[in-house]
């Protein structure tokens, strides 16, 4: 039970390192979880909510890349972002930024292709019953928009699970450096591969107390919202 | 005037719709009645447009405001009156019309609650609010008055009648129930297995054909 001790020390001491780690974490997470959320609900509305001879195709890369390996998302986005790629001008790599575009990279097709499955299961009778009213396209999407919105959370909530938990490609293109790209994750590989596994088991509870936190947050949210 | 003719409807082998020629006169009401499987929500949609036929032209209704009600509309899960008025988005006085229209369907004192929550001949009742919330020159019901009770069943025929004589629109819709064609509309179409058996004025239909299809078809309903 050492671990929890050491857990609670470090959630609640004043642990400089750590507090910086963990809010670079947060950063890092709703920030990528935001944008993928910005770019992936619209995309998955319009694919799951739509009829277009592609859709087929369009539905198979959007599984496809939900299971693309975080470090060939990162993979790419080092290449990218790297002295001699072709954004190396920037000067992004090593930076939050990069680690953000990279969790987009990886978060953006999870929450198309989930919102997309979702819509789709009613699509057709919205899409008729506007179709019957008059509603042009535009107002159709707004309607879908708002309509799903409970579900919505849950697939933002599954984007930010996978923002926060997320090692290989931040690593990648992060760089892990201690006071500026160091998150939960990449402190916690750290400490495991130093052979430190108590104060990496007590990252792990600190990560996982966070993720609930923000959870039940969540959770109030939507039940306030079904309420509604 | 509004027409269909040589309307195919082919799913994968199998001929669903087959109608050569039909027409439709302005403030004329239609009923389209048959077993289930003729071929009644088939025609509605594709004179609706929902549904482009296989082979064939549906013309005149692209030309005018046509309201479509389909047998199981969607209820958003926004208030009873936000409901109505998402049908009247860029209208002037869209609020007044809205709580006209549920006044009308009975629900307006329903007008804050959440439409996803009423009773399965209340959120009927609320999509015919959608639809009469605005003048509209053509009308496509789809068996609107088959999550009603009697009750329920009488005040949305009424309300037709009124929307109707009121706007003097063209009112097509379906329904399984020949006594319901008969107090309701001026013609009736008989489907069967997709093709038209019979199109003529209400009562000669209904009442007095001599036609073995729809004398078949009716004897089932005591008339």
């Amino acid at each position: 039970m050492e671990f929890i001790r050491t857990a609670l020390n470090l959630l609640f001491g004043a642990n400089p390192e750590l507090r910086q780690i963990i809010g670079v974490t947060l950063r890092m997470s709703m920030f990528s979880t935001l944008i993928s959320a910005l770019l992936g609900i619209p995309i998955g509305v319009w694919v799951g909510g739509n009829e277009f001879k592609l859709k087929g195709w369009v539905t198979r890369l959007m599984n496809t890349l939900m299971g693309i390996p975080p470090v060939v998302g990162g993979l790419v986005v080092y290449l990218l972002l790297s002295r001699s790629g072709p954004l190396g001008s920037l000067k992004l790599l090593y930076t939050v930024t990069a680690m953000v575009i990279a969790q987009v990279i990886l978060i953006t097709p999870i929450i198309a292709s989930m919102t997309a499955n979702v819509v789709s299961i009613r699509a057709n009778s919205i899409r008729e019953t506007c179709h019957g009213l008059g509603i042009g396209n535009h107002q159709r999407m707004r309607l879908m928009l708002a309509e799903f919105r409970v579900p919505f959370i849950s697939i933002v909530l599954a984007g930010f699970g996978r923002a926060i938990a997320e090692v290989g490609a931040i690593q990648m293109v992060g760089g892990n450096i201690q006071f500026k790209t160091r998150v939960m994750t990449t402190a916690i590989m750290m400490q495991s591969n130093m052979g430190h596994f108590e104060l990496a088991v007590a990252l792990g509870v600190v990560l996982l107390l966070i993720s609930f936190a923000i959870n039940s947050f969540v959770y109030r949210l939507q039940k306030g919202w079904q309420r509604v | 005037m509004y027409s269909i003719k040589d309307v195919r409807v082919v799913y994968g082998s199998q001929l669903i719709l087959s109608i050569d020629e039909l027409l439709f006169e302005s403030a004329k009401k239609y009923g389209i009645i048959g077993e289930n499987g003729s071929g009644k929500t088939t025609l509605l949609k594709v004179i609706s447009q929902w549904l482009v036929p296989t082979h064939g032209n549906v013309t005149g209704f692209n030309k005018v405001d046509v309201g479509y009600m389909p047998q199981k509309p969607f209820i958003f899960s926004i208030s009873v009156l936000n409901n109505v008025l998402i049908a009247l988005e860029g209208v002037s006085d869209a609020e007044q019309r809205a709580f006209s229209a549920l006044e009308k369907v009975g629900l307006n004192g329903l007008a804050k609650r959440r439409a996803d929550r009423l009773s399965g001949g209340e959120m009927q009742r609320l999509s015919l609010a959608r639809m009469i919330a605005k003048p509209r020159q053509v009308l496509l019901l789809d068996e609107p008055s088959s999550a009603t009770d009697i009750r329920g069943t009488d005040q949305i025929e009424k309300i037709l009648d009124a929307y109707c004589a009121e706007t003097r629109c063209t009112l097509i819709m379906t329904t399984h129930s020949p006594a319901q064609a008969l107090r309701m509309v001026d013609e009736v179409i008989y489907l069967e297995d997709g093709q038209m058996v019979e199109h003529g004025p209400a009562d000669q239909v209904i009442r007095h054909t001599d036609n073995p299809k729809t004398l078949a078809f009716l004897q089932h309903w005591h008339i």
